[in-house]
């Protein structure tokens, strides 16, 4: 009996069957003879580089125990799941039975992205209640704050076109004469 | 960048402390830039190999 950890990255698109798939692939698991002491669920994360096509994966940790002769059947199998991208099987000493980082990185990494979202989609929203309206003071106060800052640019327009040209016509008609 | 406490083993999951030994186009900082010792840069070497090669930390700048 030795300890592995099971680092699987999965199609990203897989989205709704993920929960099958994961029952499947336990089922699997367990029918080699491995035991399950914790699986860390990541998540969808950004890839560092593409592989293939999938700029996206999602990663799913095992913490496993099993017989060391189970380990090569274990990893044909997955190579030919056409549902995970890559796959890495490492011998640990000991059993972590806790999230590790990667877990709490991905969700502050989806936090950040929904909050920016939430801003450009409030930007939106904004310059669109200006638009029709550009001297309007009155607006929700959420929204004052970031009208501010994007009031007086729009206002600001300089119209100070210099006409020169007719001075210098009136020279060129002075000199003809 | 904020500077994190040595673990006692380089796990390659925690990649913010990885970060930390890679330059920006991805190469291993050496031990004698880094000052860190002989067998944690052995344990390191081999982390960020692992972090690399499930597309946690980049292996180049230059891919995409």
């Amino acid at each position: 009996m030795n300890h592995y950890e099971l680092t699987l990255i999965l199609n990203p698109d897989l989205a709704s069957k993920f929960d099958p798939y994961k029952e499947h692939f336990e089922s699997v698991l367990s029918q080699l003879g491995f035991n399950i002491h914790y699986c860390e669920n990541v998540g969808i994360r950004e890839l560092a580089y593409t592989i293939g096509i999938n700029k996206k994966g999602h990663y799913l940790i095992y913490q496993l125990d099993g017989d060391p002769a189970n380990i090569n059947e274990l990893e044909t199998k997955i190579k030919y799941d056409n549902s995970v991208i890559r796959h890495l099987v490492l011998k640990t000493d000991t059993v972590t039975e806790s999230d590790s980082f990667l877990t709490q990185d991905t969700k502050e990494a989806k936090k950040r992205a929904e909050e920016r979202a939430h801003e450009v989609k409030l930007k939106a929203q904004v310059q669109q209640q200006s638009k029709p309206t550009p001297s309007e003071t009155k607006v929700d106060e959420s929204l004052s704050e970031e009208k501010k800052d994007e009031s007086p640019s729009g206002e600001e327009e300089s119209s100070t076109t210099e006409e020169t040209t007719p001075e210098k016509t009136e020279s060129e008609n002075e000199e003809q004469s | 960048m904020k500077k994190l406490a040595l673990p006692e083993n380089f796990d390659h999951k925690n990649i913010d402390i990885l970060k930390q030994f890679i330059t920006e186009t991805g190469k291993i900082i050496p031990a004698r830039v880094s000052g860190i010792t002989a067998p944690e840069q052995r344990k390191l070497t081999k982390a960020v190999k692992i972090a690399r090669f499930l597309a946690l930390i980049p292996y180049t700048d230059k891919q995409i």
